[in-house]
């Protein structure tokens, strides 16, 4: 059905842009006059097709800032057929004999002009558009043919296109929802292909605003066809489409209009049985399966077409989802109960908050942004579930995540597989020696597995594993020496919270310190008694509070909170330049839950103090630091997404603070959290291996954030609701695989540099102690507590603020060269970034010794 | 049917850590409450449509954490406000002491164009704790608002949804009020000052 046309198609892609036109209209002429002519051609002159109908004020949004958006018509269109010219206007199709109207199908395109190129047929527009007989008018009105075409191909919306309407297979509506959306359409061909989303803006379009005067005059209503809803331009479309062909509107995707629908299509679309998956990607798809015309794109499309629809990454992919989204609110019932969604989708479906959206600020493109990234994550899901072939490994890398390298790596050498098994407590007892206690590892090796497998959540190995990893046991020490150790450290806890205490009791100090102390005790109070409630461990109300003057006394407290409350006064004695400050509470909670032991803990929330202190300071200057690396890292391994968070003014990533601050606390759940923390604190790649978890989390939803967000407080909206929807076992992969695309794009450009000629001196400077790609092989200790002070490590410690010149040359600067600052490079240090005593004092906030 | 501009208002609601901020927010726009919010880290914001006067507008609140070293780095959504809320614990003397230091701190960093005429709107919270343990009278807090050129003062409970939907009436009411008075002060390009704002900033690198 569709070949018949197609002749003509091709014959008007290959004409040259602007042969002459005939300058009378063409139904003037005679056949002869015409031989091979065919109407659809570029012409200056303005003459080419007739214009049946059309609505102005339908837009093209090429990009999601509404400043891009391109303002055209949509029109209906008669080229002049092949043979059977009809001179009258076209009736019903009820009424054509169907030789005649097969014809006359055949010559009507469907297109859409941008404004900027109507020149002088605007009139002709304005006119047709301003005919509300409701049939096409009597009068000939020709305008210039805009290029036929049935692919769109990849430049969305500058130009022009028409396509014949029989080479339509369906149409999604979107009827517009008062403050959430315009009203769109989205043409989708039969070759497979959809066309950029038209958007109908109703309120600025002088015919659609008279048309629902006319409806309102005339039936006292502005429902539209369907009597859903207000009418709106999409309507109108179906309307004028239905005069000359069958349209039918699915019963299984009531936004689908199916165009001519063969019996298979009915089969598929059109009639009963219930929506099956594949049915809904055919839809999102636009295509039929069963369609024998169909073109086979062979075993492309083997892989999920979710996910390739997903990657097309384009303007319309949005309007496809909508139209999901559409259909599932129409059965949201059925759909909240449905196991198989993505949880945060249910969760969003039942979230009051998702009803109070407004046009300025877009929640409905968050919404629809959740969507998509919900269906690729259970895509992804199912994914994972098979087994990995190259072509799904190809198909990773090219969306630019690259989980593949480390995927490849591994399947390279299977043994890695095991890596990835959690440690257990008898592994992790057989890598000392069972007389001395003294490891038989090299701490690379042990790092290298909890890192890669973490350790077993179900088994008391973390106890002791955590004060290794965490630094409060040396690797190399014997069992005697830890116990000793041990016993020490307790003594100084108990001299540390008794100090704090005769504090409280006698009042020491002068009038600002005692204040600064009460103040203090009433924070920790207030966010210990709100850190983690939820967790079994500090939830009861069993015991009441000590202090009956508290605000939680009343509530109550339990035995666990009252030891939280101790172990932060008594950091805030042990580190008074510092103190305690918001967040801490989420940092300790984890440690105390391992450990259950109060001193135990404090050395272990001591030592992850350490490299978190820079977190806290008053003057934030270490946040901005890791927040400027983040620019830098985002520059280098994602120039295209960093484009797009400098456009809408995100590239403060700001949106990134409360991950960073408290090591994703929030975003994670707490079983996952201590999974996390034990593969931070190996350093085992980098002792900044956090900024590559942010990495991973950002890239995997770089085109969202890219199709999607259009603004500093969307992005951090959005950031902001990823919160317990991230996976973390794929986060850490694609962190990994971030990290070593991070190093070997260092290496080729450090590599380069070292060609002569090359104006930065500085950048030919080693790398510092590149982390071995055959782990183990050094096998030595790297003391944590070795500050590294004067290498990399130790300048962006000090919290220096970046230059406008470090911003300038970390990323795509002048000559596009990748330029590693200080800050990268810092990146690829194990060495633990700590602040000295007297950074902290400048700056920490505290009262001081 | 001209369609006319959307309108957004910004509020940024400010208050010492544990004071209420975030459960004013949750009260008001999702009629919810919770004794177990986390501390607010970073910032976040809610949005909430309402009528002011037959006008839709809509609101979007800014909620910060709550220790004073965090603000800083915050000076982002600061820009553009259309309204401060300032919020206190009436049991919780210290918390209404800052209050000024609060205010003073917004209008630097957010720079209006006009700090004389900017909206603060001021809210004692946790009314609903009992008499015995408020420390903040009522009298003190309104001879506050008055000294600082008529604040309008409202007494709240987030927990027991009281007064929380009249305070942000007027919130609404007086953020629309100066948002029309900048859209009618075309001699002040917006760029002013976003400037200030940034050199504020870099000054304290």
């Amino acid at each position: 059905m569709s070949s018949s046309t197609e002749p003509q198609v091709e014959d008007a892609t290959r004409e040259p842009p602007s042969p002459p036109s005939p300058t009378a209209s063409f139904y003037d002429m005679s056949d002869d006059e015409e031989g091979g002519y065919s109407t659809i051609r570029h012409s200056k002159s303005g003459k080419g097709v007739k214009l049946l109908y059309t609505k102005s004020k339908v837009y093209v949004h090429p990009s999601p800032s509404a400043r891009d958006n391109i303002p055209g018509y949509v029109a209906v269109m008669q080229q002049k057929p092949a043979r059977d010219l009809i001179a009258s206007p076209p009736t019903s199709p009820g009424s054509s004999s169907s030789v005649g109207r097969r014809a006359e199908i055949n010559s009507l395109l469907l297109a859409w002009v941008p404004e900027k190129s109507l020149g002088e047929a605007n009139t002709i527009y304005t006119k047709v558009e301003s005919n509300d007989s409701g049939e096409p008018p009597k009068q000939s009105h020709l305008v210039p043919a805009p290029p036929v075409t049935t692919s769109h191909s990849s430049s969305v919306g500058a130009y022009a296109f028409a396509i014949p309407v029989t080479d339509i297979f369906s149409i999604l509506v979107r009827p517009p929802n008062t403050g959430w959306w315009f009203g769109s359409i989205v043409i989708n061909t039969r070759a497979g292909d959809s066309f950029p989303a038209l958007f109908f803006h109703d309120s600025e379009c002088q015919s659609t605003i008279d048309q629902r005067k006319k409806l309102q005059r005339e039936n006292f209503s502005i429902s539209g066809e369907d009597g859903e809803g207000m009418f709106w331009g999409g309507d109108e479309v179906i309307r004028w489409l239905k005069k000359f062909v069958t349209v039918e509107r699915s019963s299984q995707e009531p936004s689908v209009y199916l165009i001519e629908p063969s019996e298979s299509d009915r089969v598929g679309f059109g009639s009963a049985g219930k929506p099956t998956p594949d049915k809904v990607r055919n839809v999102l798809e636009g295509k039929h399966k069963d369609d024998p015309a169909q073109p086979r794109k062979g075993s492309v499309n083997d892989g999920d077409p979710v996910m390739k629809a997903l990657k097309q990454a384009r303007w319309s992919f949005l309007e496809k989802m909508s139209q999901v989204t559409t259909f599932t609110r129409r059965t949201a019932q059925a759909v909240a109960e449905n196991k198989n969604l993505p949880p945060q989708v249910r969760r969003l479906m039942q979230d009051p908050q998702v009803q109070t959206v407004s046009d300025e600020f877009d929640s409905a493109r968050l919404y629809l942004a959740r969507w998509a990234m919900g269906i690729a994550e259970q895509s992804e899901r199912e994914r994972s579930q098979r087994i990995w072939t190259a072509k799904d490994m190809l198909e990773m890398e090219e969306t630019g995540v690259g989980e593949f390298e480390v995927l490849d790596m591994e399947a390279q050498d299977l043994s890695l597989m095991d890596k990835r098994k959690p440690v257990t407590v008898e592994e992790w007892n057989g890598y000392f020696n069972v007389g001395t206690g003294v490891l038989e590892k090299t701490p690379d090796e042990v790092k290298d597995r909890i890192f890669h497998g973490g350790l077993d959540p179900d088994d008391s190995v973390r106890k002791e594993a955590w004060l290794f990893i965490l630094g409060v046991y040396e690797w190399t020490s014997t069992k005697q020496e830890r116990h000793a150790k041990m016993n020490s450290l307790r003594d100084e806890y108990i001299r540390l919270k008794g100090a704090w205490w005769e504090r409280m009791l006698d009042e020491q100090g002068t009038l600002e310190e005692r204040e600064w102390w009460k103040e203090q005790k009433m924070r920790i109070e207030k966010d210990v008694h709100r850190t983690d409630r939820h967790i079994p461990l500090f939830a009861g109300e069993d015991i009441p509070h000590p202090d009956p003057d508290s605000p939680f006394a009343e509530a109550g407290t339990n035995v666990h909170l009252e030891q939280m409350k101790d172990m932060l006064l008594t950091y805030n004695e042990y580190n008074r330049d510092l103190g305690y400050v918001q967040g801490m509470s989420d940092l300790l909670a984890p440690i105390y839950a391992i450990e259950q032991d109060d001193a135990v803990a404090f050395w272990g929330f001591v030592k992850f103090m350490e490299r978190m202190e820079r977190n806290f300071l008053r003057d934030q200057s270490g946040m901005r630091l890791q927040l400027v690396t983040l620019d830098q890292l985002c520059q280098l391994l994602d120039p295209k997404l960093y484009d797009h968070l400098q456009k809408v003014d995100s590239t403060n990533f700001f949106f990134f603070f409360r991950m960073l601050l408290v090591w994703f606390k929030r975003e994670f759940s707490f079983p996952d959290i201590l999974r996390l923390y034990e593969t931070l604190w190996t350093d085992y790649l980098s002792s900044n291996f956090h900024l590559f978890i942010a990495m991973a989390i950002l890239e995997k939803h770089r085109n969202v954030i890219i199709d999607h967000l259009k603004g500093f407080d969307e992005v951090l909206k959005y950031v902001n609701e990823l919160s317990g929807t991230i996976d973390l076992p794929s986060t850490l992969i694609r962190a990994e695989a971030l990290f070593r695309r991070f190093q070997r794009t260092v290496e080729a450009i450090d590599r380069k540099s070292s060609f002569p000629g090359m104006p930065k001196p500085e950048l030919r400077q080693r790398l510092p102690v590149p982390p071995p790609t055959s782990p183990g092989v050094d096998g030595r200790p790297r003391r944590a507590s070795q500050a590294a002070t004067g290498s990399s490590a130790g300048a962006s410690a000090s919290g220096r603020a970046p230059t406008v010149g470090d911003h300038v040359a970390a990323g795509i600067g002048a000559q596009k060269e990748k330029v590693v600052t200080p800050e990268l490079r810092a990146l690829l240090s194990r060495e633990v970034p700590k602040l000295d005593k007297q950074e902290v004092k400048d700056h920490g906030g505290g009262v001081g010794a | 049917m001209s369609s006319r501009k959307k309108i957004l208002l910004k509020v940024i609601i400010l208050g010492d850590s544990g004071v209420g901020k975030t459960s004013l927010m949750n009260q008001y726009v999702n009629k919810k409450f919770s004794a177990s919010y986390k501390a607010t880290i970073g910032a976040d914001f809610l949005t909430k449509e309402v009528l002011v006067d037959d006008r839709l507008v809509t609101m979007q609140l800014w909620d910060t954490a709550g220790q004073e070293r965090f603000q800083s780095l915050g000076v982002a959504f600061y820009r553009g406000a259309d309204c401060c809320v300032l919020v206190y614990d009436v049991n919780n003397a210290k918390s209404f002491d800052t209050l000024d230091s609060w205010r003073d701190e917004f209008l630097i960093q957010a720079s209006p164009m006009d700090p004389e005429s900017f909206p603060f709107v001021v809210l004692g919270n946790k009314v609903d704790v009992g008499e015995d343990k408020r420390v903040v009278s009522g009298k003190r807090a309104m001879a506050f608002c008055q000294g600082k050129g008529g604040i309008p003062y409202f007494e709240t409970s987030a927990k027991e949804a009281v007064n929380v939907e009249q305070a942000f009436e007027v919130i609404a009411r007086n953020a629309l009020a100066q948002e029309e008075s900048q859209d009618f002060n075309p001699d002040f390009p917006e760029t002013i000052p976003i400037n200030i704002g940034e050199q504020n900033q870099g000054c304290n690198c």
